[in-house]
């Protein structure tokens, strides 16, 4: 039902709206009597919402009554509105890309606020830009990609179980791709969780074994993703499998071999409080439950085969495997890293033995854990009858990390409060915060608990604090100062600190095998931080967890959801439409000389040869239509559809122009 | 607290250590009792002990290679410590002195075959403890009711004839060298070597009044100086190689392991242990022996034969 627009004289309808202050600053009748004027333009008017379903009846309207074959929209910013819009005029049976937009709002409006005449007269020059283009604009057809139906899950918290299993139980094929020995991420290594107070391995638990046992899922534990190519729907990822030196197929995680090694080494999952055997499991609830000799500790003594026995499960030869694999979307989940805060002195971590950070207090007090569960000092092995938490180290704090931890308030009071449960008025607890942050379901009534338990909590500046030991007892003083700068301290004999967690070592890395953008804090950054929390920039790669941003377990668990809810809607469809922006190449003018090639960003442009001929050959899955292919070469033969040479140049000129 | 890795290197001692919160691993070298031999340094498996040449000041001895122990590599196996022949280095978990490694059956001991028998020992001998170059003997006598006697010869004739000698023997610091075994008088004591092996000094090939090898030994009497030239009495030799690192010949100095007397076990850790210190033959050999005395055994156990 769509006209064929291209034989007709352009006949333009512009609409502009005057939502938000931009009715009070520009004068829109003035705007609007002055798109009437212009070249084309048969019909103009002003409204209050275009946006909105009655603004957008009220275009179809135009469009049919007035017989309208193309339309401009002077509002907002295109990222949002271009895609409404272009339904909208496709709904009135126009080519949606016959459709052009003015950005009033952020050209003309932010940046004139103060000068309405200025923002007015600008305004004018972008509606006048505008209708230059739309004149020239031609239909396209959108672009039909085929799509594979599995997914690749990049991280094994519980950010991306919950992704996976989402995914798999939607009919799915997963790889979750995990980079320790076990899935599980930081959760698994939680004793309690707040604010409830549920055993942390206990609800992680059922939901790793799950995903071991789930028959879509295929768990690549102990890998990396090494390289990925092509585009939604038809990604291309290299794995490779770092060798355990165990044959998983014939490993029954039966731990004898553990029993015979004689060897130990500190264990990271422990925070190296404790010690795990050179072949082990890094803890007992491991998914998958395959062991892994360390060869950097492994003397090769070989009990472990004798304990192993007829099973054969171990290979000392084995060597990495590569695996290669093709998925249709991508979720990235892999977590956070914590800081270690040695370098600030004025804590005195890694000097003063009885000062903690908040994941070795975890470990210290989970049953499982390196103590048994006894929360004991490191100087004398006995246990603290006071204990001082110190929020915001390293968070908050414009020279390291600005941003809030946003975890640390609630682990906080959750350590506070099973410190008090669990040995009662024999121990003094005082937590040092700046601000409480506990704003979500049933938090601000766990800090009301913590509270009643008897815990003291000092308010104090995030500067100017200090710890000192007393050498004789190892005790430790902790000197702040309240908002108001008087002095508080307290003497604790064992302290605790919240430090910051922070993007995982190897993001970067990850980001430039994805190719997706990574911020200034080195979190991966979404597509649109209010409405498209889970997407990246690159279509079909989503974004899942604390990876994007801080955030806790139920809000990791939503957003793994909802980046599984976003790969599924790419993941149902046979065909995956994309917009046909993309470079288009002249194959008779063509020379085949290779400097697009050269200049593109995303390997999308390639010279090949058939017949002969060498010429430039685009993949449209690839292309983000940035235009830099179409601006170098010499001969003019690339063209990017809606900012064709002509187009762009009738919007300069129309811009250049002396006499409106 | 963070896991702590410390390495601190004084006069005395070199020590390695972990500190985690539940535990503590600790490696201490002994520099006084450590003769720059080259035993731990082949023997480590994650090939963490380097040893360290001294330069020679003209006019002065030689002196024993140093040994420097790497804190990233060392996993505090304790290898180095079951081998060490002059007991100079130690491994220990929580102050204790416990071999995991041996607990675990998967590396030997070394067999230090010492045999006393002091009822032959006359009263005012003290040949052995004279003889030993590292100082690891004390002989005492008792009187029969065990008391220490200082000087023998304040006695009375029948109390002197009622004393009883008692020998020390530092075991866990002696190489097996036998020289007490030698100068003893009545065949009281017989030692067995712990390392046997071959060394050969080719005179022709030795530089001009070098006595670097000879320098470095510590067992006294093993190498001994003769018209300017050192030669080798391998009645004393125990194979350690000390010598074997100063010399600044390649050729002037042969030596060779042979066979190492260790308590029986079946571990690949101990066959790399011993193809570096001996040689792939000797492991080949002890293979050998224990896959014969397997099937010995195995024959044995099924058909009740009884062979030599
Ligand atoms: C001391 C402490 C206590 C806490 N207590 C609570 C609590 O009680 N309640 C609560 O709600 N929250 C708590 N949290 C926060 C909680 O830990 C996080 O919200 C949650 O674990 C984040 O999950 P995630 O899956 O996003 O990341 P992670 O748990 O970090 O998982 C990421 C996974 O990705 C893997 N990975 C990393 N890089 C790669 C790579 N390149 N390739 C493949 N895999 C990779 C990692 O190995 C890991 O398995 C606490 C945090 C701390 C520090």
């Amino acid at each position: 039902m769509q006209k064929e627009s291209k034989m007709e004289a352009p006949r333009i309808g512009v609409f502009v709206c005057e939502c938000g202050s931009q009715g009070s600053i520009i004068d829109v009748d003035d705007l609007t009597r002055y798109a009437t004027t212009l070249p084309n333009v048969v019909y103009a008017e002003h409204m209050n919402y275009p946006c909105s379903s009655q603004g957008q009846e009220e275009i179809i309207d135009a469009i049919k009554k007035r017989r309208l074959n193309r339309v401009v929209v002077a509002g907002c910013s295109p990222r949002l509105y271009e895609p409404v819009f272009r339904r909208c005029v496709f709904r009135a049976g126009l080519n949606p890309f016959l459709f052009e937009m003015a950005n009033i709002r952020e050209f003309s409006l932010y940046c004139h606020r103060n000068t309405p005449e200025e923002a007015a007269e600008k305004a004018k020059d972008l509606v006048k830009m505008a209708v230059a283009k739309a004149r020239l604009l031609e239909p396209l057809q959108p672009i039909e990609l085929p799509v594979t139906k599995k997914v690749m899950v990049v991280g094994g918290g519980i950010a991306g179980i919950s992704a996976a299993l989402d995914l798999a139980d939607m009919g799915f094929k997963v790889y979750l791709v995990e980079k320790t020995e076990t899935i599980g991420g930081h959760m698994a290594l939680l004793d309690k969780t707040f604010p409830t107070l549920d055993c942390s391995i206990c609800i992680e638990g059922p939901k790793m074994v799950d995903v071991g046992r789930h028959p879509n899922i295929d768990i690549m534990s102990y890998a990396d993703v090494l390289e990925v190519d092509g585009y939604v729907g038809n990604f291309e990822v290299k794995i490779r499998k770092n060798p355990r030196y165990i044959i998983a197929a014939n490993c029954t995680g039966c731990g004898e071999c553990r029993d015979a090694c004689p060897i130990e080494y500190p264990n990271p999952s422990d925070m190296k409080l404790g010690v795990r055997k050179a072949i082990s499991v890094p803890f007992d609830q491991a998914v998958p439950l395959i062991y892994t000799i360390n060869k950097d500790y492994c003397i090769e003594c070989y009990k472990c085969v004798d304990a192993c026995g007829a099973r054969q499960a171990i290979n000392f030869d084995q060597k990495p495997e590569e695996i290669e694999a093709n998925v249709g979307a991508i979720v990235v989940a892999i977590g956070y890293e914590m800081y270690n805060p040695e370098d600030m002195e004025c804590y005195g971590y890694g000097k003063y033995e009885n000062v903690f950070t908040a994941l070795e207090f975890e470990r210290l007090i989970l049953a499982a854990g390196p103590t048994g569960g006894k929360v004991i000092r490191a100087s004398d092995g006995q246990k603290p009858h006071s204990v001082a938490f110190i929020q915001c180290v390293g968070s908050r704090d414009i020279n390291r990390y600005e941003y809030c931890s946003g975890f640390c308030c609630m682990y906080t009071l959750k350590h506070a409060v099973m410190l008090k449960e669990k040995y009662k008025d024999d121990v003094e607890v005082y937590v040092f915060y700046n601000d409480m942050r506990s704003n979500f379901k049933g938090y601000e009534e766990f800090f009301n608990r913590a509270q009643k338990s008897g815990v003291n909590f000092i308010r104090v500046n995030l500067e100017n604090r200090r710890i000192t030991e007393e050498s004789e007892t190892k005790n430790l003083m902790v000197y702040a100062e309240t908002e108001d700068g008087k002095p508080v301290e307290a003497e604790a004999e064992m302290v605790v600190l919240a430090n910051a967690a922070v993007p995982v070592q190897n993001a970067t890395e990850l980001a430039k095998i994805l190719k997706i953008p990574i911020g200034a804090n080195r979190f991966f950054v979404e597509c649109q931080p209010k409405i498209r929390p889970n997407e990246t920039d690159t279509p079909g790669i989503f974004l899942a967890g604390a990876c994007q941003g801080l955030r806790d377990i139920p809000y990791c668990v939503a957003h793994g959801s909802g980046a599984a809810a976003q790969a599924a809607a790419i993941l149902g469809k046979s065909k995956w439409i994309v917009e046909p922006l993309v470079a288009r190449v002249n194959e008779d003018l063509c020379s085949g000389c290779g400097i697009c090639e050269s200049v593109c960003s995303y390997d999308a442009v390639r010279i090949e040869e058939t017949a002969g001929k060498k010429l430039a050959k685009v993949t449209e899955g690839l292309c983000r239509g940035c235009g830099i292919c179409g601006a170098a070469c010499p001969v003019g033969a690339i063209k990017m559809p809606q900012y064709t040479k002509e187009q762009v140049v009738a919007q300069v000129r129309a811009v250049l122009e002396e006499v409106r | 607290m963070p896991l702590k890795t410390v390495k601190t290197d004084t006069a005395e001692a070199l020590t390695l250590e972990w500190i985690l919160h539940v535990r503590n691993y600790k490696l201490t070298l002994d520099k006084n009792l450590c003769v720059g031999c080259q035993i731990c340094a082949l023997a480590c498996p994650k090939e963490a002990i380097k040893l360290e040449k001294q330069p020679k000041i003209p006019g002065e001895k030689a002196k024993h290679a140093k040994i420097d122990i790497d804190l990233e590599k060392c996993n505090f196996c304790a290898i180095c410590d079951i081998l060490c022949p002059y007991g100079a280095i130690k491994v220990t978990v929580n102050g204790e002195h416990l071999l995991s490694v041996v607990e675990k059956e998967s590396f030997p001991q070394l067999i230090r075959d010492i045999q006393v028998d002091t009822s032959k020992c006359p009263v005012d001998c003290v040949e052995c403890e004279e003889a030993c170059p590292l100082d690891l003997i004390k002989v005492t006598r008792l009187t029969a009711d065990k008391k220490i006697v200082e000087d023998a010869d304040s006695l009375s004739e029948k109390e002197k004839s009622e004393l009883q000698v008692k020998i020390d023997i530092q075991e866990e610091r002696c190489p097996c060298c036998r020289i007490c075994e030698f100068n003893c008088p009545e065949g009281v004591l017989t030692v067995r070597k712990i390392f046997h092996g071959k060394i050969n000094i080719h005179a022709g090939k030795c530089p001009e009044g070098c006595t670097d090898c000879l320098d470095v030994c510590p067992i006294t009497g093993a190498l001994y100086l003769s018209d300017d030239k050192v030669y080798v009495n391998e009645m004393f030799c125990v194979y350690c190689g000390a010598c074997k690192i100063v010399c600044p010949v390649e050729e002037a100095l042969e030596l060779k392991r042979t066979m190492i007397r260790h308590t029986s076990v079946r571990s690949g850790a101990w066959n790399k242990a011993l193809e570096r210190l001996a040689s792939p033959v000797e492991m080949t050999k002890e293979l050998k022996t224990k896959g014969s005395l397997k099937a010995r055994e195995s024959v044995r156990k099924r058909l009740g034969w009884k062979g030599t």
